[in-house]
């Protein structure tokens, strides 16, 4: 398949501006959360990197006229395949950090359960 | 004369817990107790605080079984008890019979000495369901394990100083029974097996409900399986933690 202009895949000018709008709003959103203290900069650089591509997209078009030609896909399930993928790496890496945010919950439970034991057993000496 | 630590998970446990400590002192009075009071919402912790020279360990929510029993485990490593046994608190273990798996550690017959429901000598019918799905579970561990171990799934079992190192850094969360004997069947640990007869409960409810009897043998047998593939670190040797603590 030849690839076509940006127009012909009905990428059209409407749309780019969609796509660049909300690429600098999710941009402009994860910043201010970061600045005001509400998201960590290590999970931040995923929607970074996620609006990031909006962007690049948005001012390039001819990327999505290439990759629709590649995997004969019309670009809209490039642009739903691509933000699919994205979730799914997001939420995977969102149950990785649950996973080691219980195991350090459980560690300092335990730990505290221990500590607690012992002050009470040197409480008891000191009367 | 090693010294012998029993521990007692509990999670609201108020009906049971006075009269089997009652029991261990009767049967054992010279083994120190520890009650892990699992964030219980009944009186557990305050009975059992109230009996003279037991000891608790109040987590401050519920971890479950497998965190609460890892936290008597990590208290019997630091306090540097000899052997530690760990106990039901609803009744149902015979701990009439606790100094015989004490005992088979102080022979050095194995690292861990399992009391076993099927072991010849023992008379215990559980149903139909409950006998399938744990046979199947002790064969898949048999496989793995190739220890002849025939109750996998039971938990009155007492640990030499080695095996109980590690049990207090590796230990399974749920449903922890079969999948620790697999843990530390890989870290060149010897376990063994003894008969000894169960109790029915005598108060509390089962922590594996009916409906949570698939999940169980589902989420057990991939964990089993997964941990054959784990790397397991070398231990490193010097506590970091205070190691003499009453």
């Amino acid at each position: 398949m030849e690839a076509n202009s940006v127009e012909e895949i009905g990428f059209y000018a409407l749309h780019r501006f969609g796509l660049l709008a909300l690429s600098l709003l999710l941009v402009g959103t994860v910043l201010e959360l970061v600045r005001r203290g509400l998201l960590k900069e290590r999970y931040a650089l995923l929607w970074l990197a996620a609006s990031g591509t909006g962007l690049v997209v948005g001012c390039f078009p001819s990327i999505i006229v290439r990759l629709a030609a590649l995997l004969e896909f019309q670009y809209l399930t490039v642009v739903y395949t691509f933000s699919f993928l994205f979730l799914l790496v997001i939420v995977l890496a969102f149950t990785i950090v649950i996973s080691r945010l219980s195991e350090q919950n459980r560690e300092l439970a335990q730990e505290v359960a221990l500590l607690a034991q012992r002050l009470r057993q040197l409480e008891k000496h000191d009367e | 004369m090693s010294r012998v630590l029993v521990i007692i998970p509990a999670y609201n446990e108020e009906a049971t817990i006075a009269a089997v400590i009652a029991k261990l002192r009767q049967h054992a009075p010279e083994y120190d107790i520890v009650v892990v009071d699992d964030g219980s919402s009944d009186r557990t912790a305050a009975i059992a605080a109230g009996l003279q020279g037991v000891r608790v360990l109040q987590l401050p929510y519920n971890l479950g079984i497998g965190g609460a029993m890892q936290t008597g485990y990590k208290y019997a490593e630091r306090a540097g008890y000899d052997v530690g046994v760990q106990c039901d608190a609803d009744g149902q273990h015979p701990v009439e019979q606790i100094r015989a798996l004490v005992a088979r550690i102080e022979d050095a017959s194995g690292d861990v000495v399992v009391g076993s429901r099927y072991v010849a000598d023992s008379d215990y019918h559980p149903t139909f369901v409950r006998r399938v799905g744990k046979s199947l579970l002790s064969r898949w561990i048999d496989l793995l394990i190739g220890g002849g171990i025939t109750d996998t799934t039971s938990g009155f079992r007492a640990m030499n100083r080695r095996a109980m190192s590690v049990v207090a850094r590796t230990y399974p969360e749920d449903y922890p029974e079969p999948e620790a004997l697999v843990i530390l069947h890989r870290h060149g640990l010897k376990v063994i097996e003894i008969p000894v007869n169960m109790h029915p409960r005598q108060g509390g409810t089962t922590s594996i409900r009916p409906h949570g009897a698939a999940y169980y043998m589902v989420k057990v047998a991939l964990a089993i399986f997964i941990d054959l593939f784990r790397h397991y670190a070398p231990r490193k040797d010097g506590p970091a933690h205070g190691s003499q603590q009453r």
